[in-house]
């Protein structure tokens, strides 16, 4: 790896509780050499994670949260910042899928999804951004779905919690571009662990995907290690696709 | 007098004869504007601006192959001396489908030229024409036609595609250049239109696979492909006073399909909350 994409001396706190990437995402940064601090609900994945990251030599510490709980949040952040001392990266992982008819979709269902989608990267940025002005520098990267820009019907909360992440990215990034603190997205397309396809009509989706196949969640960890990196000092604001070639297909 | 009225304007409409630029012709044509219909063929714009005596106005047929200015300067000439004036310019000509899908080195330089020269340049050259026009009387309206491929990549449909994407940019532009001038230019993207230019054969297959359970290619969450009028109303709508405030605008007609497109089902599949959070 060029040493421009290095994360050596770095310390990444990935907030999410995602089946599909945080083992990925944390294997990624601790390869290119940071310390990763993660943080997620459910243990045994938390356990994976922490694994990953020790497997690479590199320092890791699990922190059990309720990523809807704002208290819990500030806590995880003051967890993060006592064991490492600061916090240089922060990944918002959090992904909870759900699709119903609309109309058919309760009120819970509703604040359940943008709760644990849209509001916990509110607290999260909320409780780093304060650290990463004092130092002056900063990186958030939102993992959110290309369904932040497009509609898909039976996907309105999931649909309306992505694009939010997308707008709080844009917003952001403007209010913090002085103060050194870069905001980026990733949007994701169709992705699947090996073990587990068959998400709709397979088939098809293949055949309409213009790599014909679907993303592995290990391939969203080249990105997320430059968009963390000091290459991208001067990127902010920005929503980069993994997707197989979805989003520019008609 | 209704916002929507054009009574007394003139507008210049390229690629007039047929399918949507004639239905855009003949629904200004009911709100009161004479017409110049402008295209290659002299047949099927004299038959368009024999429809548009009929409602009442003044019309002008005068063929025109936008892809040569001097041609175009001609037809802004012309409907210049033999109407006094132009109100709104509708950049329509296009070819639809005139490409053979193949390889990209298999294109020829003439082959891409001509791709870019009917759907971009026309326009380029049409708007150069009334630009003088337009800025020194402070008032005008252009609408330029582009299409839904304009936004996203089409596999092996270079020219139209790439054109397209230039007239949503040759709409910014020239907007913010002639806003401090009262002249107002607006975008329309069609999505899939029933016009006699895709031939039955495409409608069939389009509509197969609209239809089908499961389309692959082409998904129209409204269900249905457009029609011209579907386009008419919008070039209406930008042609008159309600949209004197409006420029630089994308206006996308095309049954929700630009909206969506992450999936070939157009839907999701029901996953439970319950089943996610165990």
């Amino acid at each position: 790896m060029s040493d421009r994409f290095r994360l050596t001396d770095k310390t990444a706190l990935v907030a999410g509780d995602n089946r599909l990437w945080s083992k990925c995402v944390v294997a990624a940064l601790a390869e290119a050499g940071a310390d990763v601090a993660v943080a997620a609900g459910n243990s045994a994945q938390l356990t994976e994670a922490v694994n990953e990251a020790r497997q690479h030599g590199r320092k890791a510490v699990a922190i059990p949260t309720d990523m809807t709980s704002s208290s819990q949040i500030v806590n995880m952040v003051e967890q993060a910042v006592a064991e490492f001392g600061k916090i240089d990266v922060l990944v918002n992982a959090a992904d909870l899928q759900f699709a119903r008819p609309f109309l058919e979709m309760t009120e819970d269902e509703w604040q359940t999804v943008i709760n644990t989608n849209l509001n916990s990267v509110f607290y999260c940025c909320r409780a780093a951004g304060g650290h990463m002005l004092s130092q002056k520098k900063g990186r958030i990267i939102n993992i959110i779905s290309c369904l932040a820009e497009r509609g898909l019907a039976n996907s309105a909360a999931y649909c309306v919690s992505m694009g939010g992440v997308l707008q709080l990215t844009r917003a952001l990034a403007l209010e913090w571009a002085p103060e050194g603190v870069t905001v980026n997205a990733i949007g994701t397309g169709w992705f699947a662990e090996a073990e587990k396809t068959g998400l709709v009509d397979e088939e098809h989706l293949l055949r309409y995907l213009p790599l014909k196949r679907y993303g592995h969640p290990g391939e969203i960890g080249s990105l997320l290690v430059y968009l963390a990196s000091d290459a991208t000092d001067f990127v902010t604001g920005q929503f980069m696709y993994v997707d197989g070639g979805l989003m520019a297909h008609a | 007098m209704s916002p929507l009225e054009l009574k007394d304007k003139v507008t210049v409409i390229t690629g007039g004869g047929t399918g949507l630029g004639k239905a855009m012709a003949l629904a200004l044509a009911g709100e009161g504007s004479d017409i110049v219909v402008a295209a290659r063929r002299a047949g099927p714009i004299e038959q368009a601006a024999r429809e548009v005596r009929e409602l009442g106005r003044r019309a002008l047929a005068i063929p025109t192959d936008v892809t040569d200015s001097g041609q175009v300067n001609r037809l802004v000439e012309q409907t210049l001396s033999e109407l006094g004036r132009i109100d709104i310019l509708i950049n329509n000509a296009g070819i639809v489908r005139g490409q053979q899908m193949k390889p990209l080195w298999e294109i020829t330089d003439e082959e891409w030229h001509l791709g870019i020269d009917v759907n971009l340049s026309g326009a380029f050259f049409c708007c150069r024409a009334v630009g003088k026009h337009f800025t020194e009387r402070q008032s005008g309206k252009v609408i330029n036609v582009a299409s839904g491929e304009g936004y996203r990549g089409v596999r092996g449909n270079f020219m139209y595609t790439c054109a397209k994407g230039g007239v949503l940019q040759l709409t910014r532009t020239l907007a913010i250049t002639w806003a401090p001038h009262n002249v107002q230019v607006n975008c329309i993207v069609p999505g899939f239109i029933d016009t006699a230019t895709l031939q039955p054969e495409e409608i069939k297959q389009a509509m197969e696979q609209l239809w089908g359970t499961r389309s692959t290619r082409i998904f129209i969450p409204v269900g249905r492909l457009g029609v011209p009028d579907d386009i008419a109303s919008l070039a209406l709508f930008l042609a008159s006073e309600a949209s004197d405030y409006v420029t630089g605008g994308f206006f996308i007609a095309d049954g929700g399909g630009l909206a969506g497109g992450c999936a070939t089902t157009g839907y999701a599949p029901v996953i439970t909350m319950k089943e996610e959070l165990e």
